[in-house]
C-alpha cells in the first residue's frame, strides 16, 4: 500500500530564510507519527506543504499515493499551530458550518459534532459563543473540527501546547484510539516525552533538515544502552570496573555512564561479587538525549 | 463554488444576527434624518440680526433702506421674530463712532452706513455687526439696498406708490424639466435634495460595506481562523464567499429601508407633512433600479480591492491607512455635486461618470439632472463589470497570500511580486 504522506527533497524558502531542505519523509497507514524539533526548526514550514497551504520550492509532495490536488484534503484533518475559529459564532454552528465546509450535511455535521462534544467533555459549552469558553476548551473544538469528516489521514501541528495534563491526556487517549482504528496520525511537538510514549515512527528536524528519522525502536537501537542505575547494599569497591566512565552516587542508589563499548554485563558480575543487588537497570537513553547528543553534533559540525 | 455558497451563507446569517446590523439599520436613516432635518430647520430657524440701525447721510435712502429691511423680513415669519430697525440721519462717517460703541456693548446686532456721493445716485454700503453677517442676512440686506434705490429713483420720477410696489414684487419663478419629449413639472430644491440624498446613501453604502469588509478579513486574520479555512476551502472561495454575503447584507439592509420610505411616501403623515410624492424628489423606478445596481458594482469594486487591502496588514488599526483610497475617487463627485447637478451633459462629466470608481456616484448625479443617453449607461456598466473582474484578478492574489503573513506590512514591491505567485 502507497504510504498516505511522501514528500521528496522537499524545500521551502521564505525570502531569504530557508524554512525546510531536502526533506523526505514517509508515512504509512496506521501509524502515529511524530515531527520534532526546536521551534522555528522547520515543523509547521513541512506540515504546511503536506495540505497545500504552501508549495514546496522544489521537491515533491505525495498525498495517498498522488501529487497533491485539493481534492484529497477532503480525506486529511488538519489542526493548525494557530488555532482560529470564528469567535463570535455558537460552538454547534460553528461545528456544523466547519463540517459542511468538508464535505458534510448539515444533519450528520451536527450529529457527529454532539457526539464529539460529550466524549471531549464540553456538550454543555455548545450552544455558548466560542468566544466566551476557556482556552482549553476553544482547543478541544478545534480538536472536534479537525476530526469531523473522519479523514483517513490526521495532521496535528503542536496539538497538546497550552493544555492542562487532564485534557492534554484526554486528547492523547483519543489520538491512540483512532490510530487504533487505523487511522494515520502525524502530529508535531517540541516535547520529547510525548512523542515517546505515542509513536512509531519519528522524524526529527533541526534548522530545516532531518537530522534522525525511522521507527522509534529504530531509532533508538541505533544508540548505544550507556547508562546504567544500580540499587545495592554492601561494598561499592566494583565502581572501579573499567566498563565506567562516571558515576554519581547516592546511599544505596548509583547511576553511571559507561565508557563507549563498556561491557555491561561484566559490571554486573562484578556488582554482584562485592555487593547486594536489588536492581540493575542498562537504561536506552530518552529521545531528549538523542536529541540533544544528534543536534549537538551538528551544531559542533 | 459549494464553498463559496456555504461562506456567504455563514456571513450573511452571522451578520443578519447581529446587534450591529439592527442597530446600523435603525440608527442610519435617523442619522440622515438628523443632518438634512437639520439643514432644513436651521435655514427656517435662522433669526437675522434682531435690531439694527441704519445710519446715512441721506436721510429719505435710509427711510426707504428701513422699509425694505422692514418688508423683506416680513414674509412667513411670525411678528414676533422681526427685527426692530431705527433710523439715525443725517450722519457722517466722523460720527459713525457713537454706533460702533454700540455694537461692541451689543446694545444693537449692527448697523447699516449708507454712504452717498453727494449729487450721484452711488452709495457706499457698509454693514457692521458684532457677529459675522449671515448669508441669508447678506442677501436680503443686498436686495433692499438695490430696492431702496430703485425705490427712491422711481419716486423722484414721480411714480406713484401702488406702481412701485408692484414693479418691486418678488416674481415667482416656476420650473419645470424636459424629459422624454414632455415638459414636467418640477420642484428644483426637492430635485435637489432627493438627488444629493441618493447620492450620498449610495456613497455611505459602497464606503461603508467596502471598508467592513477590509476589516473582517482583518479579524479573521488575527483570529487566525484562515488557516482552518485553508484547509477545507480555497483562497478565492473565501474570498466570494464574503463579498457575496456582505452584498446580500447591504441589498437587505438597503431593501429595509426602500420599503421603509415607500410606505412613508404613502402614509398620511408625509402628506400632512405637505412633503410631495417621490416623484417630485427625482426618484423614479429606473433610477432606484440603478441606484441598486450601482451600489452592487461599486461595492464589488472597492470590496474585493478593500479585502485584498484588507489581507496585507496584521492590525485592525491598520485599515485606516488604506481607507483613504476607497474614499477619495467617491468624494470627487460628491465635491462636484453642484458642478455634475449643473453641467450634467459636459464632456468632463461624461468622461468622470464612465471612469468606473467614479461611476456610481457621478453618473447617479447626472440621472438626477438629466435623461442620460442609453449608450452611456450601458457603456458604464460594461466598464465597471470589467474593472471589477480585473480587480478581482489582482485582489485574489494579494488575498491569498496575504492572508497567511503577518508582522511586518508588506511594501508595494512586495505585493507586486505577490501577484506572480499562481
Amino acid at each position: 500500500m502507497a504510504p498516505l504522506v511522501e514528500l521528496d527533497r522537499a524545500s521551502k524558502a521564505y525570502e531569504q530564510k530557508v524554512a525546510v531542505r531536502d526533506l523526505n519523509l514517509r508515512i504509512e497507514p496506521g501509524t502515529m507519527f511524530g515531527l520534532l524539533g526546536p521551534n522555528g526548526a522547520g515543523k509547521t514550514s513541512s506540515i504546511r506543504m503536506m495540505v497545500g497551504i504552501t508549495v514546496p520550492d522544489s521537491g515533491t509532495v505525495n498525498l495517498f499515493g498522488r501529487p497533491f490536488t485539493r481534492q484529497s484534503l477532503k480525506k486529511v484533518g488538519y489542526l493548525p499551530e494557530e488555532r482560529g475559529l470564528y469567535r463570535k459564532m455558537k460552538v454547534m454552528d460553528q461545528l456544523i458550518f466547519m463540517g459542511e465546509l468538508r464535505g458534510l450535511t448539515a444533519e450528520l455535521a451536527a450529529k457527529r459534532a454532539q457526539a464529539w462534544c460529550e466524549r471531549l467533555q464540553i456538550a454543555d459549552a455548545a450552544q455558548n459563543k466560542t468566544e466566551e469558553l476557556s482556552k482549553g476548551m476553544q482547543q478541544k473544538i478545534q480538536f472536534i473540527v479537525t476530526l469531523l469528516h473522519e479523514p483517513e489521514l490526521i495532521i496535528m501541528d503542536e496539538p497538546f501546547s497550552g493544555l492542562d495534563p487532564v485534557n492534554a491526556t484526554l486528547l492523547q487517549d483519543t489520538l491512540v484510539d483512532l490510530k487504533k482504528a487505523g487511522r494515520a496520525i502525524l502530529f508535531s511537538t517540541h516535547r520529547m516525552d510525548q512523542v515517546e510514549k505515542l509513536c512509531d515512527e519519528i522524524c526529527l528536524i533541526h534548522r530545516g533538515e532531518a537530522v534522525l528519522s525511522g521507527g522509534m525502536r529504530e531509532v533508538k537501537s541505533r544508540y548505544e544502552r550507556n547508562r546504567v542505575i544500580i540499587d545495592f547494599a554492601g561494598d561499592n569497591g566494583f565502581l572501579s570496573h573499567e566498563a565506567i566512565a562516571e558515576f554519581r552516587e547516592y546511599p544505596g542508589h548509583v547511576e553511571i555512564s559507561l565508557k563507549p563499548h563498556g561491557d555491561a554485563q561484566a559490571l554486573l558480575r562484578a556488582a554482584q561479587q562485592h555487593a547486594q543487588i536489588y536492581r540493575f537497570e542498562l537504561v536506552e537513553p530518552s529521545l531528549e538525549e538523542i536529541f540533544i547528543r544528534t543536534v549537538g553534533e551538528k551544531v559542533d559540525a | 463554488m459549494r464553498e463559496a455558497w456555504l461562506i456567504a451563507r455563514r456571513e450573511y446569517l452571522e451578520r443578519i444576527r447581529s446587534k450591529a446590523f439592527r442597530i446600523s439599520t435603525v440608527l442610519i436613516p435617523v442619522f440622515f434624518g438628523l443632518i438634512f432635518g437639520a439643514g432644513a430647520l436651521s435655514g427656517k430657524l435662522s433669526k437675522g440680526p434682531r435690531h439694527i440701525v441704519v445710519a446715512s447721510n441721506d436721510p429719505p435712502l435710509a427711510e426707504s433702506e428701513r422699509a425694505e429691511l422692514m418688508a423683506a423680513s416680513e414674509d412667513g415669519k411670525d411678528p414676533s421674530s422681526r427685527p426692530t430697525v431705527d433710523v439715525k440721519a443725517p450722519l457722517t462717517e466722523s460720527e459713525l463712532a457713537p454706533l460702533n460703541a454700540e455694537v461692541q456693548s451689543k446694545q444693537i446686532d449692527g448697523y447699516l452706513w449708507l454712504n452717498r456721493r453727494p449729487g450721484t445716485t452711488r452709495v457706499e454700503a457698509t454693514y457692521t455687526s458684532g457677529g459675522s453677517a449671515d448669508f441669508v442676512g447678506k442677501d436680503r440686506m443686498q436686495d433692499a439696498i438695490g430696492h431702496a434705490l430703485v425705490r427712491e429713483e422711481l419716486e423722484k420720477r414721480g411714480a406713484s406708490s401702488e406702481e412701485i410696489q408692484a414693479l418691486l414684487k418678488d416674481v415667482d419663478l416656476k420650473t419645470q424639466q424636459m424629459k422624454n419629449g414632455k415638459a414636467l413639472a418640477s420642484d428644483a430644491s426637492k430635485r435637489f435634495w432627493g438627488a444629493y440624498l441618493m447620492t450620498f446613501m449610495l456613497y455611505f453604502a459602497v464606503v461603508f460595506y467596502g471598508v467592513n469588509v477590509a476589516h473582517s478579513v482583518v479579524a479573521e486574520k488575527t483570529s487566525r481562523v484562515f488557516e482552518v479555512m485553508l484547509a477545507s476551502a480555497k483562497p478565492e472561495s473565501l474570498m466570494l464567499g464574503k463579498l457575496l454575503g456582505v452584498a446580500t447584507v447591504g441589498l437587505t439592509q438597503m431593501a429595509i429601508w426602500i420599503v421603509f420610505i415607500l410606505l412613508l411616501s404613502a402614509s398620511s403623515l408625509w402628506m400632512a407633512l405637505g412633503l410631495g410624492g417621490l416623484a417630485a424628489y427625482g426618484v423614479t423606478p429606473l433610477r432606484l433600479i440603478f441606484f441598486v445596481l450601482y451600489f452592487i458594482l461599486g461595492f464589488f469594486l472597492y470590496s474585493s480591492l478593500s479585502a485584498g487591502l484588507g489581507a496585507t496588514v496584521s492590525q485592525e488599526s491598520e485599515v485606516q491607512q488604506f481607507s483613504m483610497i476607497i474614499v477619495l475617487p467617491q468624494v470627487i463627485g460628491l465635491v462636484l455635486t453642484a458642478y455634475i447637478l449643473g453641467n450634467p451633459g459636459a464632456w468632463p462629466v461624461v468622461l468622470l461618470s464612465l471612469f468606473p470608481p467614479c461611476t456610481p456616484i457621478v453618473m447617479s448625479l447626472r440621472m438626477a439632472a438629466m435623461a442620460v443617453p442609453a449608450w452611456q449607461l450601458a457603456l458604464s456598466l460594461v466598464l465597471m463589470v470589467l474593472s471589477i473582474y480585473g480587480m478581482v484578478w489582482v485582489a485574489t492574489r494579494i488575498y491569498r497570500v496575504g492572508i497567511l503573513m503577518y508582522g511586518k506590512r508588506p511594501t508595494l514591491p512586495e505585493i507586486l511580486r505577490w501577484l506572480k505567485y499562481s
